[in-house]
């Protein structure tokens, strides 16, 4: 209908996008993004955008959320690395540890990945580092039972990096594929337990690090993602409950401070709800044009 | 507690109106965009935030400050009038017999808040009981059953029976002298139907006085929708705040009380049993804005 003015175009200020930039910056803290994350992705879009030309059939609005859809995918794609070959290509036995604040689904995530490594064809023990919380034995105690796996734990109380220690010379001695090592969830601002935390990383040296965060988390991911990174540099992340939460804001949070990339989402308390992450799929969920 | 750095930039901003005793509409613009900052980076609902800010710019606007009363401290104090408006005093919970249920989404700190509560009941001198419903997570009764032994109270569970509704049943059968009774429920979140129906049939069978909803601090804008259906389904009469030990906010519970019409019982600030504190406003406010200072500041006017 306004064939005759497409052909004209605009050159775009800083005050056509003041609306629609503060329009998306809500949108994304409604979906959990961090502020001063949301922001960073915004600015980046603001200057790509001011001085372009935009063509006069294109609504602002849309550039910018074009715009926008590329930032986030270079956030949350940040580097994101196949799984299953490093797995592959490991030598054996491989050592994963899972960390993260209390709660999250580390117990939970391991008994998945279990699963998911059996699927692949291998085989894995599970070691119980969480030598302090009631319950932690009898919990991935009943896990193991269910899944036919071995468990190595030692009594309450116990230093968790012997606990793991222990898992991979049984893995040594019985050629075992991979070792999931458990840790006691901890709060970032324990300066004791993240302390412990990097002696277990010092002890056990791990091939691999995962951090375990929930997907319903708000603003405070970013610190926690940090202060993990910081004490344990972690290879990676795993966000759970993402089938409670329709958002997936956090992820975006956690990719932008650690650049590391999210590797899983947990999608259900059962076995099988482990999937790859996909970072198109989580941004078109973020930018509402799924479905 | 770690540094707060959350709050700098709202005391900067009010720091600016110190000594002025008037203030332009620019001024109070300039207050209120930083009062929505620290909300929504405590996690407070977007809608919410913009709700409270309307109300404290047209206030400070409209409202002629008491005479001698410095600016700055004038749109403070409405910020914590606002504040204290929405969250209100702490839950009552009377010192007699009485039964508390409660509930929340998975991993939110359910159970150990349940052991905390049976400690600071039996603190007041009253007789309590853990009742763990929950037969669904791996090793649920013995993590319960434990914190009882710790927190030193009595305790019901049968890991034998797969039925959440027969266990309470039979659990408030079998603790009947105790005079407080805390049914702790097994992890879900609003979008799982099952087990919502299982919460509102336990919540038959149990009769609480009171359901509380127990939220991790660290909650992001999904604590409005999983407050809306738990109020929808069992009806919530408080809000418990837990691993409040870390950096989050907990502006989520400022969402949960507003949505369910109802206010926050206790705080959780560790893993061991007397890791509770009861709700108090001022504190809580402050924390949210990341003022340490607030409630000596809102006293001088
Ligand atoms: N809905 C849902 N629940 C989950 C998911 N992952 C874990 N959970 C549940 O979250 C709760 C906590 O999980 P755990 O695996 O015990 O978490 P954790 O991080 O090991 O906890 P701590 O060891 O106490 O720090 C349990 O009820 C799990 O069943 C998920 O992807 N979706
Ligand atoms: N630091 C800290 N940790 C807490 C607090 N409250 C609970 N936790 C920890 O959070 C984790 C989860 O607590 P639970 O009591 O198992 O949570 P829940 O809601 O019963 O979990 P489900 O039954 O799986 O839904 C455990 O590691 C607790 O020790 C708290 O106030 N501070
Ligand atoms: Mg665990
Ligand atoms: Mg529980």
């Amino acid at each position: 209908k306004v064939k005759a003015a497409a052909t004209g175009k605009f050159v775009i200020e800083e005050e056509d996008l003041e609306e629609p930039l503060w329009d998306l910056k809500m949108a994304l803290l409604e979906s959990d993004v961090e502020m001063s994350v949301a922001e960073e992705i915004l600015d980046r879009v603001e200057e790509e955008l001011v001085g372009e030309r935009r063509k006069f059939t294109e609504s602002t609005g849309s550039i910018v959320e074009d715009a926008l859809r590329e930032a986030l995918l270079d956030v949350i794609s940040v580097g994101q690395f196949d799984f299953d070959q490093r797995i592959a290509d490991a030598d054996k036995p491989l050592v994963i540890i899972f960390t993260g604040v209390n709660g999250v689904g580390k117990t939970t995530s391991i008994a998945k990945m279990s699963r998911y490594l059996a699927e692949r064809g291998y085989s894995s023990v599970l070691a119980n580092g969480d030598t302090y919380r009631a319950g932690a034995n009898e919990q991935i105690g009943e896990h193991a039972a269910a899944l036919d796996r071995k468990l190595i734990s030692h009594q309450q109380g116990g230093d968790p990096a012997a606990v793991i220690y222990d898992a991979v010379e049984y893995a040594e001695a019985n050629d075992v594929d991979v070792v999931l090592g458990d840790t006691a969830g901890r709060l970032h601002t324990n300066e004791g337990l993240m302390d412990q935390l990097e002696k277990i990383g010092r002890v056990v040296g791990p091939d691999m690090t995962l951090f375990v965060d929930e997907a319903v988390a708000g603003q405070d991911a970013v610190r926690r993602a940090e202060q993990f990174d910081e004490a344990v540099s972690i290879d990676g992340s795993i966000l759970t409950k993402a089938d409670a939460d329709s958002n997936g804001g956090a992820a975006i949070s956690v990719a932008h401070v650690t650049g590391k990339p999210i590797l899983f989402l947990g999608v259900g308390q059962g076995y099988d709800h482990l999937e790859r992450f996909d970072p198109e799929v989580v941004v078109a969920r973020l930018l509402g044009d799924d479905e | 507690m770690v540094l707060d750095d959350l709050g700098s930039s709202l005391r900067g901003t009010l720091d600016k109106l110190r000594g002025k005793s008037r203030i332009s509409e620019e001024d109070v613009e300039e207050v209120v965009k930083e009062i929505q900052r620290s909300l929504l980076q405590a996690d407070v609902d977007v809608s919410l935030v913009m709700e409270l800010s309307d109300n404290i710019k047209q206030r400070a606007l409209e409202e002629e400050p008491p005479s001698g009363t410095p600016a700055r401290d004038f749109v403070l104090r409405i910020v914590y009038e606002e504040l204290v408006d929405l969250i209100g005093d702490s839950t009552e919970l009377p010192l007699e017999e009485q039964t508390i249920m409660l509930a929340g989404l998975q991993g939110s700190g359910k159970t150990t808040s349940a052991a905390k509560m049976a400690w600071w009941f039996s603190k007041k001198g009253l007789r309590p009981a853990v009742i763990q419903t929950d037969t669904f997570r791996p090793g649920a009764y013995d993590q319960a059953k434990q914190m009882a032994e710790r927190a030193e109270v009595e305790f019901y569970g049968d890991p034998d029976n797969d039925d959440p509704v027969d266990i309470a049943r039979k659990g408030l059968e079998a603790t009947e002298d105790a005079d407080v009774h805390i049914v702790d429920t097994a992890g879900r979140h609003a979008l799982e139907d099952d087990l919502i129906d299982e919460i509102e049939e336990i919540e038959r069978v149990v009769d609480p006085d009171v359901s509380l909803l127990v939220l991790d601090a660290a909650i992001g804008q999904g604590a409005k929708e999983q407050a809306q259906q738990f109020d929808e389904s069992v009806g919530i009469g408080g809000v418990v705040i837990t691993k409040l030990d870390g950096t989050a906010k907990g502006g989520g519970a400022l969402t949960a009380v507003n949505e369910t019409d109802s206010s926050i019982a206790f705080l959780g600030t560790g893993e061991e049993v007397q890791d509770i504190e009861r709700f108090e406003p001022e504190g809580f406010i402050s924390r949210l804005l990341g003022m340490g200072d607030l409630g000596s500041l809102v006293e001088r006017v």
